[in-house]
Order: C-alpha cells, then sequence, then structure tokens
C-alpha cells in the first residue's frame, strides 16, 4: 500500500554514472559538429555556430551560480565586460598576446567576483537580484566615465590578433574557423565543468543552498563560502566568454559588453532551455540565438537555401522586426513561465512521458485502473 | 554520565522583548531531555541561540566544554551538534537520498560514501523504499522522518528535535517515538521539544519548563508534573487558590 502510494509521486532523476551509450553519442555529437567548418564555408553559416556557442558558454556559465546554487545574479555583464576589457586593453595598449590577455581576465573577473559576492551575498532573494544589477550598472557607467582608461563610449576597435606560435603548430587568426574551434572548445568546457560540478559534492552543496539556505547552513554547509565559490567558476567562465567574443566581434564598448541586455541574456538562456539542467543552456542558446539573429539579419537563411535573398520573408522580417529582438525575448519569457516553467527541456520531457504512456494505456503510470 | 552541553544564564532580548531571559541547564551524555512550555515560551528561540541562528545577547553556551556563541549553524553542526525543524525544510527538488546525502557530506568529501552513510540512515527511519522519490512530494509523516535522517548523517552527537510529531496522527507519532529511544540507545543525546505531554513523559530522562522565556521548572518527569507552579502555567490558577 505504502509502495504504491509512492508509486505516484514524481520520480527523481538521480544522477548515477554515465552509460557507455550517452558517452558515444556524445563523442559522436562532438565530432561531427567539429567537422561543420570542413563542409559548410559560408560565413554567415560559420558565424551562427560561433554566436551559438558563445551563448551555450556565457548560459552554462551562469547555470553554475543561477542554476545549481539558486543564486539569480542579473548582473553577469560585469564578469563579460571584466573578460572583454581586460583582453582587449591588454592586447591594443600593452600588446600582451590574447591568450594571456583571457588568462589574466579570468583572474580579474575571480577577484572582481569575490569583492562582489561579499557585498552582495549578505543580501537574499530579491535583494540580492537588486544588487547584482546595480553592481553590474556601476562598473558600465565607470567604464564611460573614466575615458583615459576605457576610451569611454568611444570604444575599443582591434586592429589585429597576433598569430599563435608555438613549437608545434601556428594559428593565425583569421577568417571564421579558428573562432569557430575557440567557441566550440569554449562551450565544451562550460558544459563540462556543470557536468563535473553535477556529479560532486560541490553540486550537491549548490544545490541544497537553493533548495533552503537555512537547512543547509543547519548541515554544515558554509553558505558564504560555497556561494563564493559558485559565484567565482561561473565569473571565470563567463569572462573567457566575454573575452572571446570582443575577440571575435573585434570593437567594444560599455553598452555592448557591460550593457543589462549581457545580464539578461545569460539568464534568459537558462530560463527557455531549462534552468540548472546540463542540455538546457544548450537548447536555450540553440533557440535564442537563431531567433535573435533572424531577426537582425534574415540573409542566414537565404545563405541556408531556405529562403530567397529576395523573398517575402526576409523583406517583412527585415521591414518590421530589424530592432525588436528584445521585445520577442519578452515575450518568449513570458511564454515559457507560463506554459513551460522548466524550459524547453521541461516541456519536451512531459512530451515524452505522455507519449511513452499513451502507447502503454495498461502501463501502472495510470492511478485510475489500479 | 558526564556533561555535554552547559547553557549559562543565556538571554536573548529582541528589541525591548525577552525571548530568553537567563536560562541556564546542563545536559548530560547520553541523556534525553524534554523542553516544554506554553506556545511562546522561547522554546525554538532558545534552539535558534544554540545553534547559533542568532547569538545569544546574554550567556554562554559551552558544547563539550567549547564556547560556542557566535559560532555559525555549519561550524555547531561540525562539533557535534544539529537541529531538525519545526516546520520542516525538505530541499523539495532533490531526491530523499540526495537530502540525506547533503546531510552525510559534512563527514565526507565522496560521495560513494555519503550514498553508504545516507542509505544506512534511511533504514533507521524505514524509508529505504523512498530513496528515490523527490522530497518535495512527501507527506507530512515521511518528511518528519526525512529531517530526523538528514541530521542523522551529519553523525551528530547532541541531536536538538524540534516538535518532530506536531501533525502526526497516533500511529506515525508511535512510530518517531520508538526512534527516538532506538536512538538513545545508540548512544545519541537529545533535546525533544513537544507539545504531546504523554509523549515527553514517556520519552524524557529530564526535563525543563520554559514559560514567557524564563526558565520554570527543572527535574525528572514526575517532579515537574506535580510542581504547582508547571500546573498554573499550563491550566491557569485555580480559582481558590
Amino acid at each position: 500500500m505504502g509502495d504504491r502510494s509512492g508509486a505516484l509521486l514524481p520520480r527523481a532523476r538521480a544522477p548515477r554514472g554515465f552509460s557507455l551509450a550517452s558517452l558515444v553519442a556524445l563523442v559522436a555529437l562532438v565530432l561531427v559538429v567539429a567537422l561543420i567548418p570542413q563542409v559548410i564555408k559560408k560565413p554567415l553559416i560559420l558565424h551562427m555556430w560561433i554566436m551559438v556557442f558563445l551563448a551555450v558558454a556565457q548560459g552554462a556559465a551562469w547555470n553554475l551560480i543561477g542554476g545549481y546554487a539558486g543564486q539569480y545574479s542579473v548582473g553577469h555583464a560585469a564578469y563579460f565586460g571584466m573578460g572583454a576589457y581586460t583582453t582587449m586593453l591588454l592586447l591594443e595598449q600593452h600588446q600582451i598576446a590574447p591568450w594571456f590577455g583571457l588568462g589574466l581576465s579570468v583572474l580579474n573577473a575571480v577577484l572582481l567576483s569575490t569583492i562582489i559576492g561579499s557585498i552582495t551575498f549578505r543580501l537574499r532573494g530579491p535583494y540580492f537580484v537588486l544588487a547584482s544589477i546595480a553592481v553590474a550598472e556601476i562598473l558600465r557607467l565607470g567604464a564611460l566615465h573614466f575615458k583615459d582608461y576605457t576610451r569611454g563610449a568611444e570604444g575599443i576597435l582591434l586592429s589585429g590578433i597576433p598569430p599563435l606560435e608555438t613549437p608545434w603548430f601556428a594559428i593565425r587568426f583569421v577568417g571564421k574557423v579558428p573562432f569557430y574551434y575557440a567557441s566550440l572548445l569554449l562551450a565544451g568546457g562550460v558544459v563540462l565543468a556543470n557536468w563535473i560540478v553535477q556529479r560532486t559534492k560541490l553540486g550537491y552543496y549548490f544545490q541544497a543552498i537553493r533548495e533552503d539556505q537555512d537547512a543547509a547552513h543547519s548541515l554544515g554547509i558554509n553558505l558564504t563560502l560555497h556561494k563564493n565559490v559558485a559565484l567565482a567558476l561561473s565569473a571565470a567562465f563567463t569572462a573567457a566568454t566575454g573575452a572571446l567574443f570582443a575577440l571575435y566581434v573585434r570593437f567594444i564598448d560599455p553598452n555592448i559588453v557591460l550593457g543589462i541586455d549581457v545580464s539578461v541574456q545569460a539568464v534568459l538562456i537558462c530560463i527557455i532551455g531549462g534552468i540548472g539542467t546540463i542540455p538546457g543552456p544548450v537548447v536555450g542558446s540553440i533557440v535564442l540565438v537563431l531567433l535573435s539573429e533572424t531577426l537582425r539579419n534574415p540573409k542566414w537563411l537565404a545563405q541556408l537555401g531556405i529562403v530567397g535573398y529576395d523573398s517575402a520573408p526576409v523583406a517583412f522580417i527585415e521591414a518590421h522586426f530589424s530592432n525588436a529582438h528584445m521585445l520577442i525575448y519578452g515575450i518568449l519569457v513570458v511564454l515559457v513561465i507560463e506554459y513551460a516553467p522548466d524550459g524547453i527541456l521541461g516541456l519536451s520531457r512531459t512530451a515524452w512521458n505522455r507519449w511513452r504512456r499513451a502507447r502503454r494505456p495498461e502501463a501502472p503510470s495510470q492511478p485510475s485502473a489500479a | 554520565m558526564s556533561c555535554i552541553l552547559e547553557l549559562k544564564h543565556v538571554s536573548k532580548f529582541f528589541g525591548g522583548l525577552a525571548a530568553n531571559s537567563d536560562v541556564s541547564f546542563e545536559v548530560q551524555r547520553e541523556m534525553i531531555l524534554g523542553l516544554i512550555g506554553p506556545n511562546g515560551a522561547g522554546k525554538t528561540t532558545l534552539f535558534n541561540c544554540m545553534t547559533g541562528y542568532y547569538p545569544p545577547s546574554k550567556g554562554e553556551v559551552n558544547l563539550k566544554g567549547v564556547r560556542i556563541n557566535g559560532l555559525q549553524p555549519n561550524a555547531v553542526c561540525r562539533l557535534g551538534m544539529v537541529r531538525t525543524w519545526q516546520k520542516v525544510r525538505p530541499l523539495a527538488k532533490m531526491s530523499v537520498l540526495d537530502n540525506v546525502m547533503v546531510g552525510a557530506l559534512a563527514r565526507t568529501n565522496s560521495l560513494r560514501v555519503a550514498r553508504q552513510v545516507a542509505f544506512e540512515q534511511l533504514k533507521i527511519v524505514r524509508m529505504e523504499a523512498k530513496a528515490d522519490l523527490l522530497a518535495g512530494g512527501l507527506p507530512i509523516g515521511e518528511r518528519k522522518k526525512l529531517e530526523v535522517a538528514r541530521v542523522l548523517a551529519t553523525k551528530p552527537e547532541l541531536l536538538l528535535l524540534d516538535e518532530v510529531m506536531g501533525g502526526l496522527n497516533p500511529t506515525e507519532s508511535e512510530e518517531i517515538i520508538q526512534l527516538i529511544l532506538e536512538l538513545k540507545k545508540l548512544g545519541l543525546t537529545q533535546i525533544v521539544i513537544e507539545h504531546d505531554m504523554k509523549a515527553i513523559m514517556r520519552l524524557s530522562d529530564r526535563i525543563v519548563v520554559l514559560n514567557s522565556g524564563e526558565k520554570l521548572a527543572e527535574g525528572s518527569p514526575q517532579e515537574v508534573a506535580n510542581n504547582p507552579d508547571v500546573v498554573a502555567a499550563y491550566l491557569g490558577e485555580a480559582a481558590d487558590a
């Protein structure tokens, strides 16, 4: 009797081990994605992929603090901008190669996160959210104001990236392909970090803090320490993403890399895909980037061969939606929160379960039949 | 028997209100201390002062001879004193086993060890069959047992149970009583806050009565039950007194 009532409760998906089949599937997927630039040479399509990878890295980095530790920072532009500015300034003003600059920018972001964390983690819930927004805005306004160091609203234009030369190989950062692999590597790295966190003590502690801070505290969890660790990890990956973004786009200004759009995008990717899960940020990035890039520049559809360059859909989007991507984001978030609070991933899981139940109506998952 | 916990003149003020004032008592190892008193007597506040949720305004809390005023709850837990919550706090979106593992991880860094420890605790509260369910979906009786399993996993020496029988039916309460007695046999010291007088009289080796934040009486269950002040606090003064 007790067992039957238990069977009707929602089942937890306990992460236990990693099956060989899913490992093979993952390796196959990475190989296929890695081969894409060898087959498809169209720059706009490679650009789409790079933007997706950068978004995956950004979203999965936010997922560490927001998804696992449950601390909804809406100020991750601070770390994104810190990464972008450190790398660009070191390269343009001190001729320090970007791979060293990237390392230093990660270090800077970790330092910054410790300072921000020690201030904002005194607050809980909505107060923490507001404080995180405020800190990022202070940095943006600071970057606008201190022109001598940051060039202010004028921004920084990248003149060129020196080739990376090692005794074994040399990489010249020309065209899209090097950035394709660099961003794929970064995105893979951040998703892997999520995977590792979920399967270690750190992940258990992060999730306990998300579910109930007081309970976590009484069970021996140092709240301040673990929130700061989550933020530092998240900030480090966000800064690396910001640095790579800056090198790829070749121009930054305070509104592009420190604006609230950047902070909001990190959150939206996770909410739309599925917060606190590993595939969530990946799904969210694909949806969000395809949507926003299509609205900004529908011509990539033409390069894909779906529609003609002068076809009606392209003209329609260009005429009516070219600056409406934030509006569309907003509508999307309302829809997701209303109809799919666990994101697209949660929605598809529900649909999959319903489909399986429909195929086996005699299964014990039908409580009325029992 | 030796003293594991000592409260010396503990007071807690919220503004001008004294939630606890000048409370002193000792807890000996392997005993069950009942902490009773009418609603608002300051029982839960005292638990909060002892476990580090608020620092006491005055006085001293000594655990195993170490002064723990001002220590954070996580540090108190690692020293071996841990509490359950009157209003249960399951980690709702984690499985029952994962909930208990979070407790076990206070003493180990290995998930494998933690899983094993957690499973043993679930066996103690007879919930091993529910290990894979989401904690948020459990009925109240099982949530209370999960609270106990979770704190047991932190390997405490002193357990503070805040109304673990509140809201349970008689069968479930009896299960909890048996569990508390079982834990005593395992060598655990326990402080139990409970409103069910029958249960507290059966369980306690010693009882402390709080009223309006002050210690009203202390003694064996018999002594306390016959104390006129205690009777007055619960039932009011007799009309002809």
